[in-house]
């Protein structure tokens, strides 16, 4: 079956409706395993993918679908009988269907959200994803500078090898554990164990439902360095003590850490509050009260629940908040999203579009007995 | 806009009814979870939590009591005024058999137990009850569930009866010398109140007390002696915090009420909360002794005390509050909903124009009480009127009416007054259900606590549940029609236009409400569909409508498919709205708590055998 045959077939209004069916089956498992898997697994195994496996059965994923829904639409518009006057309403209600598509598209591909965690008193320039984790080497030589050398969650597959011109030594990964739990090593008899792991052990454990829970960390070995430093290392998310090296007289550290994107200003933390409804446990609002510093231009702003501040296509959410005796950290949501303006307008069109069709057929009030 | 007038008419002719009464001992304002209501919705919650319904009935009674039905604020007043009467009302209702068992009660088929009962029950469970108190409340079984309930109850009427003691004349005078001092005679009994308040009195004469050796006491001695012990004795009571009735010396929103305990080291007290004080001990005095005519004056010096405190509450908010509990709006319009249900099976047989007309008055009528009732919540709460599951019940039950009235008015034919009178009685009774776990009137959550959001997306979302159930309702009307008569066309045809626009016009509201609930996601935290289980329940009515949508276009399916998808779709829509809740509950959730499960399991098979079963026979009947 060629390509123009697929899409002869994608083409029949009837696909459809049993695109749709799928997609609400979709939409039901999706639901489901939420319970088991956490929503996380469950996005990234049915909604956001391609295709998923079914015992031995690839199904369509999410992605997939709503591929051939957009097709099938775009067809639509194709449609002679479409073009008329009393069929004007239908029309715009798919153009919304369009764009609420597109938009979701965008969202999908070029998106990324993560949190910003900053202290009361303190700055950060950085957001750290969600899900994703990141292996940054750092040549801390320098007194003027840091060096970073940063890989990527994509590279931490088994035998992977990873170079780079600023580093003088070779890693290779060993094992990426998405939960681990360090364990005290009862004795120690590989020659091979280098740092952290001549004495503890990173135990894999299932993953949590609850995706933020966990603690990611990474096994690899260091070769082509010296045959003290040579051997084999492990890392693991939010470690007290950091990795240090020394080689041909350069200060590395290693840190497994969540993937960082630097953003071009700063936000500083000046006060958080919370106000809880009088005589109750339960918060009435929560806000910040931050700096944003760029090139040494500061503006103050406050930031709510529902009142996110925007800035160069990124939003700030106040989204949590810690309570310490040292001092309160605030937590925000934050989010760079091109097809954010989207869905406004596309459910703009489609409700006027339905209001239209509606005031056009209107047989319920031409009905008369 | 013509809505709005109206509405503003109600409120007026409302609060002009409420306000001509005085202000009631059952309005004394009350600062609880995070809000200032009257007592006597106060009382009615505890009375709630601990006995399952807001008022007492004679069953509840022991033969102490004369038969009459109390409201829970006289209740209130009875066991804080009398604390020995507090075993008097069997309140405590312990449905769970094993429970029953273990507390060493009798199982009786009214299973309302006294709070003497209960007491000597847990007595003999201390140890168990540390145990489980630190457990999650997922990890506890039914049984623990119901225990630590019982538990929590039996600590909330101990605080309840000796909320006030602190004003009851307990401590009697007996020595001519120590009345003289606080203007009393001898034999007149002093509250533990009085003596605090008197305390630059009785302070110098207890130090002196302590100087003089036991051995010097005289008769006035031992007499301040005994005050003494008794005061101890009282001051055990102040454990008792939970009755926040003492309004902040500052009027500031965010300041905290304080229970009559906690205002008895009288010294720290500013003099807008003595005067509260003042008022409200001079109130219980009275009232125990039975002068109605001062209690009256004290309360009308409590109401103008509270004058300064308008920024925090209108009192005539507490006077609607209150009448909104004594008038049980939803109670009158289910029960016009009945008749007007009766009177349209009785014009089936007899007199059709006239009764069906009555039947539609009577139908308008229980409508004016249902969104009587819903405003007068809007008004109280000052918030949209769709926030707790229980209100989406009453909203969505309103707007299937709203919808059938219109199709009435369109049809005369008696089928909107049908899904109308159907709709109401049923939704109506799930409503009753979950009124003692929602109807409290709380408060929200911070990210909720938007009455921009609250107003547009819920009440969309939720117009369209209403609209769904219309349509649903309107497909057994067309199945029922085809069966009765398959052969009237015309009218058949009439019927499958309006499930088409009803399937539109509900469609147009979940569609929209879905994506205003994403666009308040992105405004809240920045992501526009996270494929949340509530999320999802939404885009599962859309889905399933569009889709019925194109069957129908496409002619996948004909009018008798298309009336069959749109009675599935209620069962799309309890899943959407229900049975999301149930997996944020867990697995662990059975027994007892599974009430809901149960029901939606009954519903989905009721309704898919129904919608089936005529599917199956229409499309016998129309070859």
């Amino acid at each position: 079956m060629n390509l123009h045959n697929i899409l002869l077939i994608l083409k029949k209004p009837k696909i459809f409706v049993y695109t749709i069916i799928w997609l609400m089956i979709l939409v039901v498992i999706g639901t489901l395993a939420q319970k088991d898997l956490g929503l996380f697994a469950v996005q990234e195994k049915y909604f956001s993918s391609w295709f998923f496996n079914f015992g031995f059965f690839p199904l369509p994923g999410g992605r997939l679908t709503i591929l051939i829904i957009a097709i099938n639409l775009s067809f639509f518009f194709f449609n002679k009988n479409l073009f008329k006057l009393n069929k004007i309403g239908i029309l715009i209600i798919h153009i919304g269907a369009m764009l609420l598509i597109l938009g979701a598209a965008l969202t999908a591909f070029f998106s990324s959200e993560g949190n910003m965690v900053i202290k009361e008193g303190n700055k950060s320039n950085y957001v750290e994803d969600y899900h994703y984790m990141e292996l940054s080497v750092i040549n801390t030589s320098n007194p003027d500078y840091d060096l970073y050398t940063i890989f990527d969650h994509q590279l931490f597959n088994r035998n992977q090898k990873l170079t780079h011109s600023n580093i003088d030594f070779d890693i290779t990964v060993i094992q990426y554990i998405k939960n681990c739990e360090p364990m005290q090593r009862s004795h120690s008899n590989n020659i091979q164990y280098k740092g952290m792991l001549k004495n503890i052990m990173l135990n894999e454990i299932p993953p949590l439902k609850e995706e933020h829970l966990n603690r990611p960390g990474i096994i690899f070995t260091i070769s082509n360095a010296n045959i003290e430093i040579d051997g084999i290392y492990g890392l693991f998310l939010d470690q007290a003590i950091p990795q240090t090296l020394k080689l041909n007289g350069i200060d590395y550290n290693l840190v497994f850490r969540k993937k960082r994107t630097y953003l071009p200003f700063e936000i500083e933390l000046i006060d958080f509050k919370k106000i809880m409804h009088p005589g109750t446990n339960i918060a009435k609002s929560f806000s910040s009260e931050v700096n944003l510093i760029e090139s040494d231009i500061n503006r103050k702003i406050l930031i709510k629940m529902n009142e996110p501040l925007r800035y160069k296509n990124y939003t700030f959410y106040q989204s949590s908040f810690i309570e310490e005796e040292s001092g309160e950290t605030s937590v925000f949501a934050v989010v760079e999203n091109y097809g954010r303006l989207f869905p406004y307008i596309s459910s703009i069109i489609m409700c006027f579009g339905l209001l239209l069709h509606l005031i056009i057929k209107l047989p319920f009030f031409k009905t008369k007995l | 806009m013509k809505h709005i007038t109206l509405k503003f008419y109600i409120l007026i002719a409302l609060i002009t009814l409420v306000n001509a009464a005085d202000f009631n001992y059952n309005q004394f304002p009350i600062q609880d979870n995070g809000r200032i209501k009257p007592l006597d919705t106060y009382a009615r919650n505890q009375l709630l939590s601990i006995h399952g319904r807001r008022s007492l009935k004679p069953q509840a009674f022991t033969e102490e009591l004369t038969n009459q039905s109390k409201e829970a604020v006289d209740w209130f007043f009875d066991i804080a005024l009398n604390p020995q009467k507090v075993d008097f009302y069997n309140v405590f209702n312990i449905s769970n058999p094993e429970v029953v068992g273990s507390l060493g009660l009798k199982w009786t088929p009214k299973h309302l137990y006294s709070r003497s009962e209960v007491l000597n029950g847990i007595q003999h469970h201390l140890e168990y009850f540390a145990q489980i108190q630190p457990v999650e409340e997922e990890d506890l079984t039914p049984y623990d569930k119901e225990m630590l309930r019982v538990y929590k109850n039996l600590v909330l009427i101990q605080e309840l009866t000796f909320s006030l003691s602190c004003f009851l004349p307990l401590i009697p005078i007996n020595d001519i010398n120590i009345a003289k001092l606080v203007d009393k005679r001898e034999g007149d009994f002093l509250s533990y109140y009085t003596i605090m308040k008197n305390s630059n009195v009785f302070e110098p004469l207890f130090k002196n007390l302590l100087k003089k050796g036991k051995d010097n006491w005289d008769k006035t001695d031992i007499e301040l002696g005994r005050i003494i012990t008794s005061l101890n004795e009282i001051n055990k009571d102040n454990f008792s915090k939970i009755l926040k009735i003492i309004p902040p010396e500052n009027p500031d929103i965010n300041n905290h009420w304080s229970s009559p305990w906690e205002m008895m080291d009288i010294r720290t007290i500013g003099p807008n909360q003595s005067q509260f004080l003042d008022n409200l001990s001079n109130y219980i005095i009275n009232r125990i002794n039975g002068k109605s005519d001062s209690t009256k004056i004290y309360l009308s010096h409590h109401y103008n005390s509270l004058e300064t405190y308008n920024n925090l509450f209108s009192t005539n908010l507490l006077k609607l509050e209150t009448w909104y509990n004594d008038i049980q709006l939803f109670i009158k319009s289910i029960f016009f909903y009945i008749l007007s249900f009766l009177f349209l099976s009785i014009s089936w047989i007899y007199k059709p124009t006239i009764i069906k007309k009555m039947a539609f008055y009577l139908l308008s009528i229980g409508c004016l009480f249902h969104f009587l009732g819903i405003v007068t919540r809007i008004v109280i709460m000052q918030r949209p009127p769709v926030t707790t599951l229980y209100e989406s019940v009453i909203f969505v039950s309103f707007i299937s009416i709203i919808s059938s009235i219109f199709l009435e008015i369109k049809r005369k034919d008696g089928i909107g007054i049908f899904i109308a009178t159907i709709c109401g009685i049923i939704l109506h009774l799930v409503g009753f259900g979950y009124a003692n776990d929602g109807d409290t009137l709380g408060m929200l959550v911070a990210v909720l606590n938007s009455n921009f959001w609250l107003s547009t997306h819920v009440i969309t979302i939720t117009t369209g549940y209403g609209a769904c159930l219309f349509a649903g309702l309107l497909g057994h009307v067309y199945l029922i029609q085809l069966i009765r008569n398959p052969l009237n066309k015309k009218y058949l045809k009439s019927i499958n236009n309006n499930m088409y626009s009803a399937s539109l016009y509900a469609l147009f509201f979940a569609l929209f409400g879905t994506i205003l609930g994403g666009i308040w996601a992105d405004q809240s935290w920045g992501r526009f569909w996270g494929w949340d289980p509530k999320e999802n329940g939404a885009l599962l009515i859309v889905l399933w409508l569009i889709m019925l949508l194109h069957m129908r276009v496409t002619g996948l399916v004909k009018p008798t498919g298309f009336a069959l998808g749109l009675i599935l779709n209620n069962i799309v829509v309890i899943m959407a709205w229900f049975g999301v809740n149930l997996l944020s509950i867990g697995l662990h959730s059975y027994g007892f708590a599974s009430g809901i499960a149960f029901n939606i399991t009954i519903f989905v098979i009721l309704e898919l055998s129904i919608g089936l079963g005529l599917y199956r026979w229409a499309n016998l009947r129309n070859l």
